[in-house]
């Protein structure tokens, strides 16, 4: 499998700024394709859905289920997302292929149970309003978005990020024809849709998987034995989903902000809308990350560690340093760069857009402060990945659980002081991530070539 | 198997890659001395390279051996767990005035190795600060851009690491050592470091007795090695320059020396010549003596009266078929003796198992020059047979400490013919006045030169020049390298380091 990388290298060799806009172009799609397919999905069912699917209020609990699953997911399949990339990243370095499709079917199996169990639970005690379809629709379609989530991180983990986007493309067109074929049964129709959709999609990935890593077994639970996989990554996906999601959830059932919608699951209309529309505002930043990361940062990083393990000078091992560390620190900035230019944008033309889609102004100011921080989650997430790169877990983990553990303190905070600080919660937790992160990337830079000779273990 | 283990000894002899692990003649020398000395009780601290390159004990052990260690330098060792950590410069600094001292060889060894061993006393340095430390890391950094010619810096922090693993072996053997009264170590080297440190830590006295010459060997073996890189390119490579990596490892076995030296109240050699080399390498020259090895007499003696009336004209190589020996200018110079004396024959005793491919060559060599029925190939014999039947011991070593063979064959009533390498002078024409007054007891030649050789074997053979010989030869043992005489003089060191004079 060609990383992405290669493709995008591949595309700049033309050298001309066309080239250049292409290579960004290619990488935004690569980058943001499948949450924007996602988040665009939804969206246009609800659209598709109005005045077909009535009373309206249940298209709303439609967005709000679908919505829930997918934090409910994330959150979930957190434990495993970072850890199990990283194990099957180990067994392809020890060449051990074998293990790989057995281990990834384990993987699923115990993503299944879980989410199963997790799934019964809620439709036996959370949806007493809800007939027995909705409640097997939300298990099926819980159950389906946790294993999309596992594949989806498997395949990115192997840098195939063109056969995610076609994928996810297809499941969505999918799932958006269901919908509009089904939403004659009104709720349950959107949901059946869906899953149509979500099925396909994660059928994909699976096939995609099963038939790049050929194994003689078919499950294995090898990466669930002791120090198979790294502890510190285990909680390093969960701190960071239960991070960006905690906020959410707080908006969501604190009473003044949140409102009941169906079951358990609340909505807030008054912070869910901005953050939403916020997220789309990272593209550029996304696309920006995966150039420089995949490309020029990753280029040097292996040049460093080939000058480490063949015998290079240490004035080339050094050099080689300062060269990964310019690029992270390049590739952090030009993200910084590009967002501030997305954030200025926003400022200009949000009333405008907000206009356009029939959005009060009112939101407004939640709109600007939710845009800085979704850009700063850009940021946060390249300074984890160049963490990953060089292996330091210990100050992954630290770093996201302080985030988790930020956003929901201050988010409490900006509850209590009311309205106009709603938002600032989130983003000033990432701020002060951001910030950390950066000291602490700078501090390990700098002993790079010690921490790798001195404390190999 | 148990070793026996107790709470206190007499002298600890430190022993590397010898007794009781490994025979040869070090090992029967170690076996003799702790046989000849009853009244002490030894302790035996073996250190050896990995467990699995020893097989069972080669010596059954005698009775005033009451303790036994065996330690390994590689292998066995398992480094602390990895903790990053600051370091500490000042002891930084100790370090790098103690490379200072070795890498000049002026400035006082002992002094800097002293402080030194004093931190690692008190734990102020340990292996967390060598291998885990940011001081460390700086150290070694600086002195391979100061230093290392070669580029590769892996090889080069491995070299490092691979170097200094055995000094933390070395320094926990020595605090978990039981209370000796003296130490005796058997050769520079590893022992010999342990020797130093031992003394450092306790004061109690360091002997050394030096066979081999440690430095000469582990360049030998550094030679040999595969597992030396060398990655300078062809533009970078000077021909006339050895490996860096080569050259720091035999500054490191030389510097090993050198505090050994420093540390030994007595130092021992097995000749003169070798005694000067030790005073060359650092040795101070009045803690320095000679005792020679001996024999036992009583053993070889009785072959006298076996030997035939007239000497027969069979010479005879006693040793291993091995490159060191120089067993093919035997060969040759056999061709030339035949060409003059026809019934003349040359036997080989020795083991050819240790280099399979040098025996194969000796054995076309003989082909080759038509002595397959002259050259006998004996292979292991027991030493007192074989003299009775021949008419001279020969040695065409290219390299001979002092060949306990050549006393063998002079108590045996044979003389020797052998090249100029190690005491052979001092064994043939005598050390002293009085020494020499006795005359020569046999010839010494140069080194690969059969005609030389040749012509000196027979010279020898004749009747009228080999009855003078074989008397000089028999006097000479007597008088100088007996076992009693050996015993005497060891008996005397150990007084003086227990002080019991």
């Amino acid at each position: 499998m060609a990383g992405i990388g290669f493709e995008i290298k591949k595309i700049l060799r033309r050298d001309s700024y066309l080239s250049l806009f292409t290579a960004y172009t290619y990488a935004g799609i690569i980058g943001s394709g499948p949450w924007v397919l996602s988040i665009l999905g939804v969206l246009i069912i609800g659209l598709m859905s109005l005045g077909v699917v009535l009373p309206h209020v249940l298209i709303t609990q439609f967005q709000v289920t679908i919505t829930h699953l997918i934090a409910m997911s994330l959150i979930l399949t957190g434990f495993l997302q970072l850890s199990f990339t990283r194990y099957i990243a180990d067994r392809l370095f020890e060449k051990d292929i074998s293990v790989i499709l057995p281990n990834f079917i384990g993987a699923l199996f115990v993503t299944t149970a879980v989410a199963g169990i997790v799934g019964i639970l809620l439709a036996l005690f959370a949806f007493p309003q809800q007939n027995a379809i909705y409640r097997i629709l939300l298990i099926a379609n819980f159950v389906v978005l946790c294993n999309i989530w596992i594949a989806t991180i498997f395949l990115s983990g192997m840098k195939n990020y063109k056969a995610i986007l076609v994928l996810y493309t297809l499941g969505y067109s999918i799932a958006v024809l269901g919908a509009i074929l089904l939403r004659g049964a009104g709720l349950n129709g959107l949901l059946m849709g869906v899953l149509l959709g979500h099925f396909v999609l994660f059928s994909g990935m699976a096939l995609l998987i099963i038939s790049s890593y050929p194994s003689d077994r078919f499950i294995e639970f090898d990466f669930l034995r002791k120090k198979r996989m790294f502890t510190s990554l285990i909680w390093t996906g969960f701190f960071f989903n239960l991070g960006v999601w905690i906020d959410k959830y707080l908006f969501w059932y604190t009473p003044t902000t949140g409102q009941h919608v169906i079951g358990i699951f609340n909505a807030s209309l008054i912070y869910d809308l901005p953050i939403f529309l916020a997220y789309l505002s990272i593209i550029p930043g996304m696309a920006v990350f995966l150039v420089r990361m995949e490309t020029d940062f990753v280029e040097y990083y292996q040049k460093f560690y080939d000058a480490v393990r063949d015998g290079g000078t240490l004035n080339y091992i050094e050099e080689m340093r300062d060269e990964m560390v310019s690029t992270a620190r390049l590739g952090i900035f030009e993200i910084i760069k590009i967002q501030t230019i997305a954030v200025l944008i926003i400022f200009v033309a949000a009333p405008a857009i907000l206009n356009l889609i029939g959005i009060s102004q009112y939101y407004l100011s939640l709109l600007y402060i939710d845009v800085v921080a979704a850009g700063l989650q850009v940021v946060f997430l390249g300074i984890m990945n160049v963490l990953f790169y060089l292996d330091k877990r210990h100050i992954a983990l630290a770093l996201t659980a302080l985030f988790a553990g930020l956003n929901l303190i201050f988010s409490l905070i900006s509850l209590y002081l009311g309205a106009t600080w709603y938002g600032y919660g989130f983003a000033l937790s990432l701020l002060i991530s951001v910030v950390t992160g950066m000291y602490w990337l700078d501090k390990k830079m700098a002993i790079l070539e010690y921490e790798t000779f001195m404390l190999q273990k | 198997m148990s070793f026996p283990t107790a709470d206190s000894a007499d002298i600890a002899l430190l022993l590397e890659g010898t007794f009781p692990y490994v025979s040869g003649g070090v090992s029967s020398w170690v076996n003799q001395i702790i046989r000849a000395y009853p009244e002490y009780r030894f302790a035996v601290v073996f250190l050896g390279s990995r467990p699995q390159d020893y097989g069972d004990m080669k010596y059954t052990l005698p009775d005033n051996v009451v303790h036994v260690e065996a330690h390994y330098l590689h292998g066995t060792h398992t480094p602390p767990l990895v903790q990053a950590n600051a370091g500490n410069d000042a002891v930084i600094a100790q370090v790098a005035s103690l490379h200072k001292v070795f890498r000049s060889s002026q400035g006082n060894t002992a002094c800097a190795f002293g402080q030194l061993a004093e931190l690692l006393k008190r734990g102020e340095i340990d292996e967390e600060f060598f291998l885990y430390s940011q001081t460390a890391w700086q150290f070694i950094t600086h002195n391979y851009r100061e230093h290392c010619t070669d580029p590769s810096f892996i090889d080069y922090f491995w070299t490092v690491r691979a170097m200094h693993e055995p000094i933390w072996v070395m320094a926990r053997i020595a605090a978990n050592l039981i209370p000796v009264r003296a130490y005796h170590t058997i050769s520079t080297g590893y022992a010999g470091f342990l020797g130093a440190m031992l003394k450092n830590r306790t004061g109690k006295p360091l002997i050394l007795s030096e066979h081999g010459i440690y430095t000469k060997e582990r360049k030998i073996d550094l030679y040999q090695s595969e597992w030396i890189s060398d990655n300078r390119n062809i533009f970078e490579k000077d021909p006339t320059e050895v490996s860096y990596f080569r050259e720091l490892w035999m500054r490191f076995y030389t510097s090993l020396g050198k505090l050994c030296y420093h540390h030994a109240d007595i130092i021992t050699a097995l000749y003169e010549a070798n005694r000067q080399r030790q005073i060359l390498d650092g040795a101070p020259a009045e803690r320095t003596r000679v005792i020679p090895n001996g024999i036992d007499l009583a053993r070889f003696q009785p072959v006298r009266a076996k030997r035939p009336a007239v000497p027969p004209p069979i010479l005879c190589l006693i040793g291993r078929v091995v490159s060191i020996k120089d067993v093919k200018t035997f060969i040759r110079m056999m061709r030339s003796v035949v060409n003059r004396i026809p019934e003349a024959e040359a036997w080989i005793a020795g083991p050819e198992d240790e280099d399979p491919g040098y025996a194969e060559e000796c054995h076309n060599l003989c082909a080759s020059l038509g002595l397959t029925d002259k050259v006998k190939f004996l292979g292991f014999q027991k030493v007192e047979v074989v003299l009775e039947k021949v008419g001279l011991v020969v040695l065409s070593s290219i390299s001979e400490a002092l060949p306990l063979v050549l006393l063998e064959g002079y108590a045996a009533g044979v003389p020797a013919l052998t090249t100029d390498v190690g005491s052979c002078r001092q064994l043939i024409y005598g050390l002293t006045p009085e020494d020499q007054a006795l005359g020569a007891s046999g010839a010494v030649v140069r080194i690969a030169d059969p005609q030389a050789m040749a012509a000196a074997a027979i010279e020898l053979l004749r009747p009228e020049n080999w009855f003078p010989a074989q008397q000089a030869a028999i006097a000479r043992v007597e008088r100088y390298y007996t076992q009693t005489l050996m015993f005497n003089d060891y008996k005397q060191v150990y007084q003086q380091a227990l002080g019991e004079i």
